[in-house]
């Protein structure tokens, strides 16, 4: 969470550095070209903006990424330094020039001629251009590790398969972003419709590229990252719908305000724009991180920074015999499972709150948690497997247990179906649906009474060693096989399928196959 | 079971040779500080003459602060992009000590992120509003000051709380949110005095050498400048002499003998206090001398000089710290030489690039000068 808002805003900010940066130069070539002093006047003026937004709050907040990060994830960040230490270097270079470059041209439209001016402004771009080409081989190596997986050679991480379409949407982005943020500044008078025309284009021109740089980085993307974008999963559709949403209105503000109108382009359509600006820029960050799920970095690192190297040792050994910080000496009770909580899944759960267990977790027993704890891999795609020995399943089982009240239900005729529904929702909805398209059961209840139904419950474990045993109360099994039956004896509509889950989980209804994932480099 | 708590070493080897990585960190780490000390020293500089300079009695101190008001936003802007490249490399080498101790004390190492944001905005406050006078221009700078001195005492808690992995256990269960500072580490504040007092006469000794720039234009402000700069430079200078001297009581005695007892650390420390009282004798008589130009110029390259060793003692010192727990010697390393070429090509690169920039800078303000002499 605290990645992604420093991240995005970072993000948002940085992408106008390096396309705000061509922005200025060109745009003051122009002006020069055309001896135009108003639009002379709006560079300078907007160059100030500039500065202040890129140099300020764009670079601390690029730092602010590298504190997250090693707060959050420091074996990932150690294995990304490890292997890209000189990448960053170079980063650094061009970082340390573009800086350089962008305060002397925001304080010397006074005391440089227009020539050494214009050659500040083309230094500046390059830099910082070139500083987003290296930290795009980067991130797109996290989740497109490619043939550095064998070789662990520099240059198979660096230019990896997502390498180059992920360079295009960005510089695509960047001349989006550049022409949002150019109205900020938009002057009044004569020079006022030009400008916004001028600002319309570049937004234009970034919008054209975007979408097929988007398609061919999508195309490109392993198979799992691919299978998130089917639609299925909430988070996902909101972020794709909001991503689009955003972009196309900014367009049509665009057009409307900036070419059309350009009147209109007043400061609320302003502030519009730069939240649309905002809004594309999240759903985008959004998604990248989380298509990349369970990895922090593809094979390497889970998104609990645990490697996958460590899994093995950590299920034979337990957690307490590896990890260096437990809180208390105990290594069974309920203390020792908060531990466990807050160092295995505290990097993407709270315990409320943001993906909060307590809702996840409602109506679950200890033996229940413990045991669905061994199958959490499978449970969600977004999940890595489980770290940790039988103790620690049981000692962290006990933890989630614990963060609800038990159940206790009056059942009569009138509630049961939707009692069964809760029921379902806490012991079958995280990974299955009766009529969904998230491993469906109608077909193996399909005309089963509720009596049926409710025979299966106690070979649930060994129908399939991804399942976890059965262990609710009587009058719950009861409940829950009334409602089974009721669901998958329903007549099918297909505007029922997908259904939304009865959990109300954001990622239960994801159709991803139970074997193990096939990879795409 | 490990004794201690202290995260393994990364299990990937490093990409270059030690001795590379230790140069990098050296230098960069020295420019950073540099950068640094300008920006706090001169803010702390500037603070106290804009104060000054609001009596009419003292224009140079009027004129010295809007001078430097300008020149804060730059100071601070290098002091983060250089500190970005000693982060990365410090990380190569000690990330497993220097995660853990971030993480310890991990809500107020993120408050840094928003604070060095405020004191930025405010140094451009300041640098926009100063000339005026009025307002709350001072008020804002001393926010800004306050504000760095708080970032220093964060960073100093970290990096004296990396080289202590017999603290991290119990200092986690005590407060295992991030709510921590290193305060039980008696070597802390010491360690802070001597950080702002060294970047006040860092800077003090710095500005010894602007001023006798300024004497080519406008001698008696040079000249006042230069000697002000000198006094508060020896000052400061003989103050951190009884800092080093706390320092070095308060750090455990057994590291402080594994230091003394190091030829290298040893010839440095000894160096350094060469090159810090001749700095101090040089800038002095300077500021005395009829023409100060030579002797002020050494010194003020003696100063760097001493900065330097400083670093290099205090790499030392986490390295004696550390002996137990890290040995670098032992890392797997396997060099990406091709990118290493690549990184030092670009690096003079760069640098030529800035050096060019600056030198159309010069060219421009010569051009101006020039244009604007016949009137």
């Amino acid at each position: 969470m605290l990645i992604a808002l420093v991240a995005v805003l970072h993000v948002f900010v940085s992408h106008f550095a390096v396309g705000g940066g061509f922005f200025l130069v060109v745009t003051e070539g122009l002006a020069r070209r055309q001896n135009d002093a108003a639009l002379l006047s709006y560079c300078r003026r907007h160059s100030m903006f500039f500065a202040l937004l890129t140099l300020v709050f764009g670079a601390i907040s690029g730092v602010g990424i590298w504190f997250t990060i090693g707060l959050v994830s420091p074996e990932a960040t150690s294995t990304l330094i490890h292997t890209f230490v000189w990448a960053w270097a170079i980063e650094w270079v061009f970082f340390f020039v573009e800086i350089a470059a962008a305060i002397i041209y925001a304080k010397s439209w006074d005391s440089l001629p227009a020539r050494d001016h214009m050659i500040i402004g083309w230094i500046y771009f390059v830099a910082a251009w070139m500083s987003l080409f290296v930290i795009n081989g980067i991130l797109t190596f996290m989740l497109t590790p490619g043939r550095w997986l064998e070789t662990q050679n520099f240059w198979d991480g660096m230019f990896n398969p997502t390498f180059l379409p992920s360079l295009v949407a960005r510089t695509a982005v960047s001349f989006i972003l550049a022409g949002i943020f150019g109205y900020i500044t938009l002057p009044s008078g004569e020079e006022r419709e030009r400008v916004a025309r001028w600002a319309a284009m570049w937004m234009m021109g970034g919008a054209l590229v975007l979408p097929l740089s988007l398609w061919w980085y999508f195309s490109r993307i392993p198979l799992f990252s691919q299978l998130y974008m089917n639609g299925v999963l909430t988070g996902v559709r909101h972020a794709v719908r909001g991503g689009v949403g955003f972009t196309l209105l900014a367009l049509a503000i665009a057009l409307v305000c900036g070419i059309w109108k350009p009147r209109w382009m007043r400061p609320p359509v302003v502030a519009l724009l730069v939240v649309c600006g905002l809004g594309m820029i999240g759903a985008g960050e959004y998604l990248r991180e989380f298509v990349r799920k369970p990895w922090v970095i593809n094979q390497v690192v889970y998104a609990n920074d645990v490697r996958a190297a460590q899994v093995q040792e950590l299920q034979q050994k337990g957690v307490r015999q590896t990890a260096n910080f437990l809180l208390s000496e105990d290594s069974e009770g309920l203390a020792y499972g908060k531990n466990l909580f807050q160092l295995q899944c505290g990097s993407c759960h709270a315990e409320s709150g943001y993906r909060g267990m307590r809702r996840r977790a409602e109506g679950w027993d200890a033996a229940f948690a413990a045991d669905i704890l061994q199958h959490i891999n499978v449970l969600r795609g977004t999940m890595p497997p489980y770290a940790g020995d039988e103790r620690d399943r049981k000692a962290l089982g006990l933890y989630l247990a614990s963060l609800n009240s038990a159940w206790k239900f009056n059942v009569t005729d009138a509630n049961r179906l939707e009692i069964g529904e809760k029921v379902f929702a806490s012991r079958c909805g995280h990974c299955h649906t009766v009529n969904g398209n998230f491993r469906p059961l109608r077909g193996a209840f399909e005309k089963a009474t509720p009596s049926q139904v409710q025979e299966v419950f106690p070979a649930l474990g060994a129908i399939s060693s991804n399942m976890p045993e059965f262990n609710a109360p009587d009058d719950q099994a009861q409940a829950l096989a009334f409602y089974i039956s009721h669901e998958a004896n329903l007549p099918i509509t297909h505007t029922a399928a997908p259904a939304d889950m009865p959990t109300g989980s954001n990622h239960s209804r994801l159709l991803l196959p139970v074997e193990p994932r096939q990879e795409v480099r | 079971m490990q004794t201690l708590p202290i995260p393994h070493v990364d299990p990937l080897p490093l990409p270059g040779p030690v001795w590379l990585f230790t140069a990098l960190l050296l230098v960069v780490f020295t420019l950073h500080v540099a950068a640094m000390n300008s920006a706090l020293g001169g803010a702390l500089w500037t603070l106290w003459n804009y104060l000054r300079g609001r009596h009419a009695k003292h224009p140079h101190s009027r004129r010295l602060a809007n001078e430097l008001a300008h020149l804060l936003p730059t100071f601070l802007a290098f002091t983060v992009t250089l500190g970005v490249a000693a982060l990365l490399f410090v990380q190569v080498l000690f990330g497993n000590f220097l995660y853990t101790s971030s993480i310890l004390i991990g809500a107020l190492w993120l408050a840094v992120i928003p604070l060095v944001m405020v004191a930025y905005y405010g140094f451009y406050y300041f640098s926009y509003t100063a000339e005026r006078g009025k307002g709350i221009a001072g008020c804002v700078l001393a926010v800004s000051v306050c504000v760095l001195l708080g970032i220093a005492f964060i960073f100093v808690n970290n990096m004296t709380l990396m080289l202590s992995p017999g603290r991290w256990l119990a200092m986690y269960r005590a407060h295992p949110n991030g709510w921590n500072l290193n305060l039980g580490d008696h070597s802390v504040i010491p360690r802070y005095l001597h950080h702002i007092n060294g970047a006040v006469a860092l800077f003090s000794s710095l500005l010894t050498f602007l001023g006798m720039r300024k004497m080519k234009t406008s001698a008696e402000y040079g000249r006042w400048l230069v000697q002000r700069a000198a006094l508060v430079f020896a000052a400061c200078t003989g103050l951190q002499f009884l800092l080093g001297m706390w320092l070095l009581l308060a750090i455990p005695r057994e590291i402080a003998m594994v230091l003394l007892r190091d030829p290298l650390s040893g010839a440095v420390f000894g160096l350094s206090l060469v090159s810090v009282i001749s700095a101090m004798l040089l800038i002095l008589l300077g500021s005395l001398a009829e023409k100060p130009g030579p002797l002020v110029y050494a010194g003020f390259g003696m100063s760097l000089v001493t900065l330097f060793l400083m670093v290099c003692m205090r790499y030392l010192l986490r390295l004696a710290y550390l002996k137990p727990y890290a040995n670098l010697g032992a890392l797997a390393v396997r060099p990406q030489i091709g990118v290493i070429v690549i990184f030092l090509l670009l690096f003079v690169g760069g640098l030529a690039t800035v050096g060019y920039m600056l030198w159309l800078v010069a060219r421009g303000a010569r051009a101006r000068v020039s244009a604007m002499a016949p009137y």
